[in-house]
């Protein structure tokens, strides 16, 4: 096992960590299969209103390379079809008949997974609609089925605010989790890389084999993936780079074991403002209120994923197929008084410039206000020390202002995700989104090359 | 506060769009925002931002320059009261020092806030809080017997030419209060150099420690001209000589840059790197000193630390994150030439007794060319990672 220290960054500690134990949660009469954010898809619907759905009949299928396919998670009936602007697919809703029945795939033997043919792995993942949970490096976005990666990146730990203990998550998987794993290796001439924190304890984590495990230790963004492939094996220009999920892992081992694609999702219900902050196991596409009730959530944010870098997801959303972490918080938006002035007993700051940055820090409560207005960049050396990776975020952001491809490129940008930029985002007083602005060059660059190609 | 709060949004609907003010927005969100925190939400990830804002920052930079303006004030009317023989009444140094300084700051942040104003409207931009900065800073590198009207033309070029016409706040590529000061001292040297201006009475006549010490003849000891002429380390380090108004007490500069650094917005490597330029290339000096070497030679590195704009030019001036260097490594390298160029130009060159303002304005511009080398490293490491990978 080897480990690394990462150095850079700070952690956001904040209250309304989930307690450590899991609560099953009740199948939902409806579930969503939410596709509006997955980026590298273009769907298109292969079902129909009222037509009946078994748990791994496809939904849908990317237009660009069919194959790729995102299937139901329950068995039922296909309520509704929703579009948004210009019509594009938001979301695809089942009725579900509370039966569960699975469509049935092939099956292996576990001990067979090692030696199985790349392209059975491939087909296998295919035809279940589970490609999905493998996504690619650069640009963060579904792999290519045709693509040959140069490693492969297992994210089995997380250091964002508040996240689920993978860990913990993992605890009691081992066979199945070791199972995804052999059926990964298959995919990768290369290396599997299992990241994971400091002394794990679940055997899933502990017991792997085949794989090469990494400690990550510090504070956050130690536990991204952009900081995992940048210690263990950088991303250059023209490499391609694929990671998924821990609880992705176990899924494709089930598919492989058993034949079914199980959706089943633990996911940790954080944030001042959540009910109820337990780990819950439900399944992928679970209502947002089903899993949070209704009450008391006004005024409230309900977001899936991070404060950091989560999505907004209200309480007519669904959990994503990556989501491990949902996060309420109360809204902002309270003017105070000459608030420049505030000496900030309870200011929650990275800066030196209130009296809490002196106090001891403890567990913090936020809402989201943004604190401030929208000003032109003047310190610009703050940004660095909340940023991992080798890159002088100021500089890229300036190529990517001036939209400037070939500076972005040798400045680093394929290294990046919009997420490694939340803090520095987070921090800044000018309230710039350096995340943002990393996304928009990474769209830019991949216009290009698909003008190009 | 609520009855405060609704008037401010009342009278804000005269600014909004298609209303008759809608022009003059930014004037009003710059008022309401004073008043009130936003109060605006995050619009998508991170959701959850920092407490401080720029604001903030700038009214820190301006708390930092409150013991530089207080002895700019005292020390004034200290000085007029010198010169006029007169004896020093602390109530009267205060008086008469805020009748001259006063109106050096308020002219000073006017013309300069017109700009402000006048571009935010123009360009359908906020009004950025770094102008507070500007127009305080400018002021106290002025002498106090400036003429208002040198003051206000110098602020305006300052703002106009030396940041809007690179795009305003954070694109400058020269520190606008320094710009300002270059326009004034080029544009009216007469009331800027020489040894007339140092103190705020007509007629009077009093050389500077710089010249002082630049103008002892050749071989002879510095300090010892120094001090027949009244300037002990002493009283050059608490600031009670003439000079340009805020500049004098390096005392106050460093009550100013412990508070900079405490508060962590000024960045510590360029005042660093900016103290090590200037003991260096002094020590060579001193190194070099001999009978028939300049006076300035043989002063101990030490009193260049306290000497003229120095203190100030490295706390407030240099440390300007936009006009300098933006990486690290750049700010080390950048601080430290600022030193170094400060003192050449003071020691051996006669025609200008003081070179920090000089110095930081020429690093200004090759900041840039510093940083482009440091991130030109960082692009060559990731290119030779690709290379070691094709071997």
């Amino acid at each position: 096992m080897i480990t690394h220290q990462i150095k850079k960054g700070r952690d956001l500690k904040l209250k309304g960590a989930a307690a450590p134990n899991v609560v099953e949660s009740p199948l939902p009469a409806f579930v969503g299969v939410d596709i509006g954010f997955l980026r590298g898809l273009k769907p298109h619907p292969l079902v129909k209103q009222g037509d009946s759905v078994k748990a791994g009949t496809p939904l849908f299928h990317d237009k660009g390379i069919p194959e790729i396919k995102i299937s139901s998670p329950v068995s039922g009936k296909v309520a509704a079809i929703n579009r948004g602007d210009k019509r594009a697919l938001l979301n695809i809703v089942i009725e579900t008949d509370g039966k569960m029945d699975f469509e049935i795939f092939p099956s292996y033997n576990p001990s067979l997974l090692k030696t199985l043919a790349r392209d059975k792995v491939t087909e296998e993942l295919l035809g279940a609609g589970m490609w999905p949970t493998i996504r690619q490096r650069p640009f963060s976005q579904i792999a290519h089925p045709n693509q040959t990666p140069k490693s492969i990146f297992i994210h089995a730990m997380n250091t964002e605010p508040l996240a689920a203990d993978i860990d913990f998550v993992l605890n009691g998987k081992e066979d199945l989790f070791q199972a995804g794993l052999d059926a990964l290796t298959r995919l990768t001439p290369g290396k599997v890389y299992l990241c994971v924190s400091p002394n794990p304890k679940s055997k899933a984590l502990t017991k792997a084999n085949n794989v090469e495990i990494h400690q990550f230790s510090g504070p956050h963004p130690a536990g991204n993936v952009s900081t995992h492939i940048h210690c263990v094996d950088p991303l250059n220009k023209g490499d391609l780079i694929w990671y998924v999920e821990a609880q992705d892992v176990v899924r494709i081992g089930n598919l492989f074991v058993n034949g079914v694609s199980l959706s089943e999702r633990i996911v940790a219900i954080t944030g001042e403002g959540a009910p109820e902050r337990v780990y819950k196991k439900t399944i992928i596409g679970a209502p947002i209120s089903h899993l949070l009730g209704t009450n008391h959530l006004s005024g409230m944010r309900c977001i899936a994923g991070s404060v950091l870098s989560g999505r907004i997801v209200g309480l007519n959303g669904f959990i994503g197929p990556y989501d491990s972490q949902m996060t309420v918080i109360p809204e902002g938006g309270k003017r105070h008084f000459l608030g420049w002035l505030a000496p900030g007993f309870n200011a929650v700051t990275f800066s030196s410039a209130f009296v809490s940055s002196f106090l001891p820090a403890g567990e913090a409560s936020v809402d989201t206000d943004k604190h401030g207005s929208d000003r032109a960049i003047v310190l610009n050396h703050i940004y660095d020390q909340y940023v991992p990776l080798d890159i002088f975020t100021y500089f890229l952001i300036k190529a990517v202002m001036v939209g400037d491809i070939d500076e972005m490129e040798k400045l680093g940008i394929l290294e990046c995700d919009e997420e490694d930029f939340a803090l520095a985002s987070f921090a800044c007083p000018s309230k710039t989104d350096v995340g943002g602005i990393i996304r928009k060059g990474l769209n830019l660059i991949e216009k290009e090359e698909a003008v190009n190609h | 506060m609520k009855f405060l709060q609704d008037t401010l949004h009342q009278a804000g609907k005269l600014f909004e769009k298609g209303r008759p003010l809608e022009k003059l927005y930014p004037l009003y969100e710059a008022m309401d925002t004073f008043l009130f925190t936003p109060g605006k939400t995050t619009p998508k990830a991170p959701h959850v931002r920092d407490h401080v804002d720029m604001k903030r920052v700038m009214i820190f930079v301006v708390i930092a320059l409150i013991p530089a303006t207080l002895m700019a004030v005292y020390n004034t009317g200290y000085q007029i009261l010198l010169a006029k023989g007169l004896p020093i009444d602390p109530a009267q140094c205060w008086k008469l020092g805020a009748f001259k300084v006063l109106p050096i700051i308020l002219v000073s942040y006017m013309a300069g806030g017109v700009w402000e104003v006048l571009f935010a409207v123009m360009r359908k931009h906020e009004i950025n809080e770094g102008f507070l900065v500007t127009g305080i800073l400018y002021a106290l590198t002025l002498p106090p017997s400036i003429p208002l009207w040198q003051a206000a033309v110098g602020i305006s070029f300052g703002v106009v030419f030396g940041k809007e016409i690179f795009g305003g706040t954070g694109m400058n590529v020269f520190n606008p209060a320094l710009t300002a000061r270059a326009f004034v001292f080029f544009a009216y040297p007469a009331s800027i150099s020489g040894s007339k201006v140092w103190v705020a009475v007509d007629g009077y006549t009093l050389a500077t420690p710089l010249a002082v010490a630049a103008q002892a003849p050749r071989g002879s000891s510095a300090i010892e001209a120094l001090n027949h002429a009244g300037f002990t380390f002493h009283n050059l380090f608490l600031g009670f000589i003439p000079g340009s108004i805020g500049e004098t007490s390096a005392l106050a500069c460093l009550i100013g840059l412990a508070f900079l650094l405490i508060t962590r917005v000024a960045s510590w490597r360029t005042t660093l790197g900016c103290v090590l330029g200037m003991l260096a290339m002094s020590t060579v000096f001193y190194l070099l000193r001999g009978p028939d070497r300049l006076a300035f030679f043989n002063l101990p590195p030490h009193w260049h630390l306290v000497m003229g704009g120095f203190a100030f030019g490295a706390v407030f001036m240099a440390t300007d994150p936009v006009s300098s260097a933006a990486t690290n490594l750049g700010r080390w390298i950048y601080g430290a030439l600022v030193g170094v160029l400060a003192t050449l130009i003071r020691v051996i060159n006669p025609a200008y007794p003081e070179g920090v303002m000089l110095a930081i304005l020429f690093m200004n511009a090759f900041a840039p060319l510093i940083d482009h080398y440091v991130v030109e490293a960082n692009v060559k490491k990731r290119l030779t990672r690709i290379a070691v990978k094709n071997v």
